[in-house]
């Protein structure tokens, strides 16, 4: 029975080893049989509920999140065996993404089935590691810059994660609770007795920590620099499966509060949320970067994330989650496809897309409109539930940045798709044929959409 | 004991105010492993050895720290530094009578505040050396301008949240200690080669040099 999440954590490094040893060659045939193989180990995985020491599986959100990146990581796979043929990549830069990727994967499967903070923090702090080689994929002076600020800020940020780990064990100490190690369930069982103080500053501490790797401003510098210069499919890992895990850290910590403060951790939550959209809103209009654009609109969804949670609770959260990872993943996908198009990543050298790259167009026009909330986006569901629930200035405030959001996007994304062609050299044909997986992901949130509607639209009345 | 466990903690604040003062990277990557071997050889002093022998995974996590921070982290270093072609951080944006001045006040206030914390079974220095550890790390990434020496500094913060973690008897358990140490060799060895290929594209290993990057017209 605990066999399938091991496999799904260990086959992954496996592959790994053999694209290593492979150097290169075979790299999209590994990549794809991995991932296929890393989805039927977590289909069958999420079947049963366990606890363990070290990993088990105990929570509907796990299980959600689990399914969610296997299939964001099939998808971007199969994206990137038809993108490396397109891009015509060097053997030495396959075998790092086939060595990374998979790598990447296993130590995300590891955070969400962790069942020790310990084990959580070991598992997050790999993600970095072994996300950063990835984002020098072009190896160039802009992409190195992006590569060392993600790996010290991410580590610094991380350890200071782990200081609140530790404080959260001496919460448990002075609290007269004897513990033998950092097991979840144990402190979700105690959560009452711990220590207020030391809690605090531990929360703080996470909140800072894990909330530097899921990208909440003000600790949010690295994320624009390093989603923007790494690859497309890269960046939609990153985007939407990363930001997602370390938000399960924040998680892990919020539930563990004492009833007492459970509003201080709202509140905290709260804070850094606003703060989050309101920099994503400051950044985002004048932005000429439509990668940089991107990214912070994942910042954006992050704050939105965080503020749902301390108010609406983990379901909705989850949702939300869910919805932002396909239409982003989509949207990091169109935009490797631009790039990939045009050679450039400013807005102002790109216009004319209509009539130049019709399909790659309409898909990033829909997918930035669904993205910022219009319907039938499901993250118009999710925020307008946000709005209904929050108070009154909270509501008004989200709602402007919203439409700032929204406004600066469209802006850019119209600039660059309609008029006539640009100061940039348009070769279409190759990006052109890479626009099925991204339709995947744009068909698969409309879904979403409905099953939100059923699922949530009730109690919006 | 209680002794030894007294100077090895005010060996920690000795060696960040020597770390915060050089400018010899390679004085500064021997205090980093210095402060590793001390956190390895720790926890033998502050065992209570009247209830008995401590069983073989103390030892082995004892003597994986030593390894790991006091020689393979190190070696790692160096060959780094080599083969960037750097030997002294010759400019930083906090100069070294500076530096001295503000980690010995940050180690003064962290022993001051910490008398109002009452801790039972926590040596007295206990929470200052680390929290004075913990700032040297963070004060030499931000204050220094060369790659490496900010890696160093991100070891000499690690090595101050990894005290804390001893001083105050809290056990991770024996996969998380593993873990935790195999990350931080990965995070070295990659940051090696970070540094490494920054030496080869821009010709200096200048991190606060590193602007291409900007949402403002002007880096464009």
């Amino acid at each position: 029975m605990n066999l399938f999440p091991v496999l799904s954590i260990t086959v992954p490094l496996l592959t790994a080893l053999a694209a290593a040893l492979l150097k290169g060659t075979y790299c999209r045939t590994l990549l794809l049989s991995g991932s296929l193989l890393h989805l039927a180990f977590i289909l069958k995985s999420v079947e049963l509920r366990f606890s363990g020491r070290w990993i088990g599986l105990t929570s509907e959100y796990e299980a959600t999140l689990l399914l969610l990146t296997s299939l964001l990581y099939l998808a971007v796979t199969v994206y990137c065996a038809f993108w490396l043929k397109a891009e015509e990549t060097s053997d030495k830069s396959k075998m790092v993404l086939g060595i990374c990727l998979p790598l990447f994967l296993s130590t995300m499967t590891l955070v969400l089935f962790s069942q020790n903070y310990g084990i959580m923090w070991v598992a997050i702090e790999a993600t970095t590691l072994f996300s950063a080689p990835l984002i020098l994929f072009h190896r160039s002076g802009r992409a190195l810059e992006a590569m060392w600020k993600y790996l010290l800020i991410c580590s610094v940020g991380i350890g200071l994660a782990l200081l609140g780990t530790l404080f959260l064990a001496f919460a448990a100490r002075n609290g007269g609770v004897v513990l033998h190690d950092l097991q979840i369930a144990e402190f979700l069982k105690i959560k009452n007795s711990l220590d207020p103080g030391w809690y605090k500053a531990a929360f703080v501490l996470a909140l800072a920590g894990y909330g530097t790797k899921m990208g909440l401003a003000p600790f949010h510098t690295w994320l624009p620099d390093a989603h923007s210069e790494a690859p497309g499919a890269v960046s939609a890992l990153l985007s939407a499966g990363l930001l997602n895990c370390s938000f399960v850290g924040i998680i892990r910590f919020a539930t563990a509060a004492p009833a007492a403060l459970g509003n201080f951790c709202s509140n905290l939550l709260i804070v850094l949320g606003v703060i989050s959209l309101a920099t994503a809103a400051f950044f985002i209009i004048h932005q000429g970067d439509f990668k940089r654009m991107l990214a912070y609109s994942s910042i954006e969804h992050m704050g939105i994330a965080a503020i749902i949670f301390a108010l609406c609770g983990m379901d909705l959260t989850i949702a939300h989650l869910c919805a932002h990872s396909a239409i982003k993943m989509a949207l990091f996908l169109l935009a490797g496809n631009l790039l990939l198009a045009c050679g450039t990543r400013q807005v102002g050298k790109v216009s004319g897309l209509f009539t130049l790259m019709p399909r790659n167009a309409i898909l990033f026009l829909t997918g930035t409109l669904l993205i910022c909330g219009v319907p039938p986006s499901p993250l118009f569901v999710t925020e307008l539930k946000l709005l209904c629930s929050a108070p009154l200035w909270l509501a008004l405030t989200v709602a402007v940045l919203l439409f700032i959001v929204f406004a600066g996007m469209t802006k850019n994304v119209l600039a660059m798709t309609m008029g006539k062609q640009g100061e940039a050299e348009v070769d279409a044909a190759p990006a052109e044929k890479l626009i099925w997986v991204p339709a995947a992901g744009l068909i698969a949130a409309l879904v979403l959409a409905v099953y939100f509607w059923t699922e949530f639209g009730g109690m919006l009345k | 004991m209680n002794m030894t466990v007294s100077l090895i903690l005010t060996a920690f604040m000795a060696v960040c105010l020597l770390l915060s003062a050089s400018s010899r990277l390679l004085h500064c990557i021997r205090m980093v492993a210095l402060q590793g071997v001390l956190l390895g050889v720790l926890p033998c002093f502050m065992w209570n050895w009247e209830s008995g022998v401590p069983g073989g995974e103390f030892w082995f996590s004892s003597f994986i720290n030593i390894a790991v921070k006091g020689v393979l982290l190190p070696v790692m270093l160096v060959r780094a530094m080599h083969k960037a072609g750097v030997k002294r951080e010759l400019e930083p944006l906090a100069g070294y009578s500076w530096s001295l001045l503000i980690i010995t006040v940050a180690g003064a206030l962290a022993l001051w505040l910490s008398r109002s914390l009452e801790l039972s079974g926590v040596p007295v220095l206990a929470v200052p050396a680390a929290a004075m550890t913990v700032f040297t790390g963070l004060f030499i990434i931000i204050s220094r301008r060369k790659a490496i020496t900010q890696a160093l500094g991100f070891l000499a913060f690690e090595n101050g949240i990894a005290l804390f973690g001893v001083a105050m008897h809290l056990e991770y358990g024996f996969f998380v200690e593993l873990g935790i140490l195999l990350d931080v060799l990965v995070l070295v060895f990659v940051m090696g080669i970070a540094v490494f290929q920054i030496s080869r594209e821009f010709e200096h290993i200048d991190a606060d040099r590193l602007n291409l990057l900007t949402d403002t017209e002007e880096g464009k």
